[in-house]
C-alpha cells in the first residue's frame, strides 16, 4: 500500500512512537496525578515533559496552557464552547468570524451555536488561489465582535494562510484569535506570540507523527478565566490533585482535563514530537511541498486535470486537491486503491464550504497529502497511475 | 390452546400430520428470511397450514416486477410502496388470523441473524444472495435448528434440508437417526459476486419459484410435526424448461469433509469474516460495498456487462464498469470494481445499495 492519506492520519508513524508506547504500557501505565506512587509519578512526568517540549514548540511560554485532548475534534470544541458557551446569553450575541476553509470541526460547532443564537457567525470567503485575504477579515468586524476562528492551512487546499497578519489586526482590535492548526502543526512553523494567537488547537495524529486519541488545545492568557469570567469547561469530573472542590479546581491544565487522559497516546505523541524536532519542521514541509510541486507541474497543463488552489507549492502543505475529467472523484479514489494499492481521499473532507466555494460541491474532489516519510518512487508511481486513469 | 382446528380438517387427515401434527404446527415458529418470490410462497403456505408464530423479515419495498411471482402482494401494495415483510403481516392477518406474524424490516445479516433466530423451531431460506445464506446456515448449526435452503432463477431451482449436526448428538432429529451435512459441507464458499446469474438479470419463471418454495415448505412442515424420517437427505434441482429433475447424493459430504461450520463449529460467517461492509460515500448520494473475494481473484467485467446490458447504458475500462440501471422508477449508477467492490449511486442507504448489488451484481 501506498499512502498519500496524510491529511487524514500520518502514516506510518514516526520511527520510535510504537515503540514508546509499548514501553509506557509495560512499564509506566499507571494513572497519572491520581497517585502518589512512583508508577503515577511516572506518568504525570511523562505528560509534563510532552507538555514543555510542546509548549517550546509552539513558543507557548507557560506550558500548564497545554491542554491534553483527545484528536483536534475535541480540542476545537473544547475552546468554541470554552471560549462562547453554549447557551444564548440575553442582550448580548457577541460576533464570531470564520471562514469558508474551514473543517466541519469548526464549521459545524460554530453553525449550532449560531442556530440556537449563542453567537452570531459570520463566514468569510476565500479568493481563487484559495487564500483568505486579512482585509477581508478586517472588513467583517463588527462593534459585537469578539472572535476570529480560522484554520492554518485548508484540508483541501492545502493552502497556508497568512495568520501572521490577521493576528496582528486582530490583536490591533484586541479580539481574540483562535487558530485551527490540524494541517499545519508539525509541519509549519507555529509561533504563538509572534502569531498573536490566543487559542491554537491541533491533533497529536497528523503531522506530529504521534497516534490517533490525541490532541492539543493552547489556551493563552488573554482567554477568559476558569470561574472568573466563566471560560467553560467541556468535559467536567475527576482530575487527580484536588478533588474538595464542588466544580472543576481553577487551575490549568486541569480545569480542562477531566477524566484519566490517553498517556499510551500521549507517551507515542511524545516519540512523533521528538522525532519532528530532530528531523527539523523546514525539512519536512520542503520534502511535502517538493512532493507536490512535482504534481502540480505534471498535470497543470494538462486538460484531462483540474487543480485546485495556487499552483505555487511554496504556500502550501504537502496537500492537493483535483478532479480527472470525465471521473466522479469517488470512482478514481477507489480504482487508486483497487488497481494500484494507492490510498487518497476523494470528497468533501469534511469541509463543505470550501468545495462550495471552488465550485466541487457536493462531488467533491481526489485529494493527495504526501507525507514526512513518502518517496520519489511512490510519487512516481501516483503520477503514473493517474495518467493512466485518465486514459 | 382452545384454538378451533376446523379449518385444519384436510390436512389433519393425512397420517404423518393428525390432530397432534396440527397441534405442533401451531404451537410453532418459524423464520422466514426474505420475502420475495420464495418468501411470500413459503410464508403464505406456513400460514394456510396453521404455523403459529412466523417472523419474516426483509429489507425491499415491493415493486411492480415483483408481481409476476410475489403471490401475496398486489397492485395496491406497489402503489403504497409498502415494505414487503408489512405486508405480507397484513395479507396473513386476512388469511389465516391465528397465526402470529412479526414482521421486519430489515437486512439480514451476520450481526442479527442469530437474535433473530433464536427461539424458531425452523429456518426458511428465501434470500436472494449466498452470503446471506452461508449466515443463516452458520446460524443454524450454532443454534441447532433446521435449515430449509431454497434458490431459484430462470427455470432452474434448487432446494435442500439441513438438519444440522450438534455437538451432543442429542437433537430430535439425531435422535431419529437423521443429520444432513450443512451448507458448507456441499459449498465451502459462497461464489464470487458476479459470476452467477440473478432474477433481475436473468429472468425467473413465476412456477419455478412456487414449486421449490413448496418443496421447503415441505420440508418444513415434515420438521415441525417430527417427521424427520420423512425429510428428504438430498438436494434437489428442478430445470422445469428441460423437464429434468436431480436428486444429488450429499449424506457423505459431512462424512469425508472438514467443514468449518459443522465440523469444527468455527462460525466464519457469523463472525463476520467474508461480510460485505457498506459506507455511505461522504459527499454523494453513494454508498460503497466491499465485498471479499478470496486473493487475486477480479471480477470479469465482460460477463457482467454482457447481463446488465438490458437494462441500461454500460461502460466498462479495465477498471472499472458503470452501468446505469432503473429499478422500481429510480435510476441508480452502479460502479463496480475489479476487486468486487461497488459504488451504488442514487442512495445513501446501506440496505438499498445491498439490494441493488444483490439483485444486479449477485452474491
Amino acid at each position: 500500500m501506498i499512502y498519500f492519506d496524510n491529511a487524514a492520519t500520518s502514516f506510518p508513524k514516526a520511527p520510535g512512537v510504537a515503540d514508546a508506547i509499548a514501553r509506557f504500557i509495560a512499564e509506566d501505565a499507571a494513572n497519572p496525578g491520581r497517585a502518589g506512587h512512583r508508577m503515577a509519578v511516572r506518568a504525570e512526568e511523562m505528560l509534563d515533559a510532552l507538555r514543555l517540549k510542546l509548549a517550546r514548540l509552539f513558543n507557548v511560554s507557560k506550558h500548564n496552557r497545554i491542554i491534553f485532548t483527545l484528536n483536534g475534534t475535541d480540542a476545537l470544541n473544547m475552546g468554541i464552547k470554552g471560549l462562547l458557551g453554549t447557551s444564548a446569553n440575553d442582550g448580548h450575541v457577541p460576533h464570531v468570524i470564520t471562514t469558508v476553509l474551514e473543517h466541519n470541526s469548526v464549521s459545524r460547532p460554530l453553525q449550532s451555536l449560531a442556530d440556537r443564537g449563542v453567537i452570531e457567525l459570520t463566514r468569510v470567503e476565500c479568493d481563487d488561489d484559495g487564500f483568505v485575504t486579512p482585509a477581508d477579515i478586517e472588513a467583517a468586524i463588527k462593534p459585537n465582535t469578539r472572535l476570529v476562528i480560522m484554520t492554518h492551512a485548508s484540508n483541501v487546499l492545502g493552502t497556508v494562510q497568512d495568520i501572521t497578519a490577521v493576528g496582528q489586526l486582530v490583536r490591533e482590535r484586541d479580539l481574540l484569535f483562535f487558530v485551527d492548526a490540524a494541517q499545519t502543526a508539525g509541519v509549519v512553523p507555529i509561533d504563538i506570540q509572534a502569531m498573536n494567537i490566543d487559542v491554537l488547537a491541533l491533533p497529536g495524529h497528523k503531522s506530529l507523527l504521534g497516534p490517533t486519541g490525541t490532541g492539543v488545545l493552547y489556551v493563552g492568557e488573554r482567554c477568559p478565566r476558569p470561574h472568573l469570567d466563566h471560560f467553560n469547561p467541556w468535559r467536567e469530573g475527576g482530575t487527580g490533585g484536588d478533588s474538595s472542590t464542588p466544580t472543576q479546581p481553577p487551575i490549568w491544565p486541569y480545569y480542562l482535563e477531566a477524566g484519566t487522559p490517553n498517556t499510551i497516546g500521549l507517551a507515542g505523541l511524545a516519540a512523533g514530537v521528538d522525532y519532528v524536532i530532530e528531523q527539523g519542521i523546514e525539512n519536512i514541509c520542503k520534502h511535502e511541498q517538493q512532493m507536490v510541486a512535482k504534481i502540480i507541474d505534471k498535470f497543470k497543463n494538462d486538460e484531462r486535470f483540474t487543480l485546485y488552489g495556487t499552483h505555487d507549492a511554496t504556500k502550501r502543505v504537502g496537500t492537493l486537491s483535483f478532479n480527472i475529467a470525465h471521473y466522479e472523484p469517488s470512482d478514481v479514489g477507489t480504482i487508486l486503491d483497487d488497481s494500484f494499492d494507492i490510498a487518497v481521499r476523494p470528497g468533501l473532507h469534511c469541509a463543505p464550504y470550501t468545495h462550495k466555494q471552488i465550485g466541487t460541491f457536493p462531488a467533491g474532489s481526489i485529494r493527495i497529502s504526501p507525507g514526512a516519510f513518502n518517496t520519489d518512487e511512490e510519487l512516481d508511481q501516483l503520477i503514473d497511475a493517474l495518467d493512466q486513469i485518465a486514459g | 390452546m382452545t384454538q378451533n382446528l376446523e379449518r385444519y380438517h384436510r390436512q389433519m387427515l393425512l397420517p404423518g400430520i393428525g390432530e397432534e401434527g396440527q397441534k405442533k404446527l401451531l404451537a410453532s415458529k418459524v423464520l422466514v428470511l426474505g420475502c420475495g418470490a420464495l418468501g411470500t410462497v413459503i410464508a403464505n403456505m406456513l400460514a394456510r397450514a396453521g404455523v403459529g408464530h412466523l417472523v419474516i423479515v426483509d429489507r425491499d419495498f415491493i415493486e411492480i416486477t415483483n408481481l409476476q411471482r410475489q403471490v401475496l402482494f398486489d397492485e395496491s401494495d406497489v402503489e403504497n410502496a409498502i415494505p414487503k415483510a408489512e405486508a405480507a403481516k397484513m395479507k396473513i392477518a386476512k388469511i389465516n388470523s391465528q397465526v402470529a406474524v412479526d414482521a421486519i424490516v430489515d437486512d439480514v445479516n451476520h450481526t442479527n441473524i442469530e437474535q433473530l433466530a433464536q427461539g424458531c423451531d425452523v429456518i426458511v431460506d428465501g434470500v436472494d444472495n449466498f452470503e446471506t445464506r452461508f449466515v443463516a446456515n452458520d446460524a443454524a448449526v450454532k443454534l441447532g435448528i433446521p435449515y430449509i435452503y431454497g434458490g431459484a432463477v430462470g427455470t432452474v431451482g434448487m432446494t435442500y434440508a439441513i438438519l444440522p449436526h450438534t455437538p451432543n448428538g442429542d437433537s430430535p432429529w439425531e435422535q431419529a437417526g437423521v443429520a444432513t451435512p450443512c451448507l458448507r459441507c456441499i459449498f465451502e464458499q459462497a461464489p464470487p459476486p458476479g459470476m452467477n446469474p440473478t432474477c433481475d438479470t436473468a429472468g425467473v419463471l413465476g412456477p419455478a419459484v412456487s414449486i421449490i418454495s413448496n418443496f421447503q415448505v415441505t420440508e418444513t412442515i415434515k420438521v415441525l410435526t417430527g417427521n424427520f424420517a420423512a425429510v428428504r437427505d438430498k438436494l434437489l434441482s428442478i430445470d422445469i424448461w428441460e423437464n429434468d429433475v436431480r436428486q444429488l447424493k450429499v449424506a457423505r459430504a459431512y462424512d469425508v469433509g472438514e467443514c468449518e461450520c459443522c465440523k469444527k463449529r468455527n462460525f466464519e460467517f457469523i463472525d463476520g469474516k467474508f461480510a460485505s461492509s457498506t459506507t455511505t460515500l461522504c459527499g454523494r448520494n453513494a454508498v460503497q460495498m466491499t465485498q471479499k473475494l478470496s486473493d487475486g481473484e477480479k471480477l470479469n467485467f465482460d460477463a457482467i456487462a454482457k447481463r446488465l446490458e438490458s437494462h441500461g447504458k454500460v461502460k466498462a475500462n479495465k477498471f472499472m464498469l458503470q452501468a446505469h440501471i432503473t429499478d422500481n422508477g429510480d435510476a441508480y449508477e452502479l460502479t463496480l470494481f475489479t476487486d468486487g467492490r461497488a459504488i451504488v449511486k442514487g442512495t445513501k442507504q446501506p440496505t438499498v445499495a445491498k439490494s441493488i448489488y444483490a439483485k444486479y451484481v449477485g452474491a
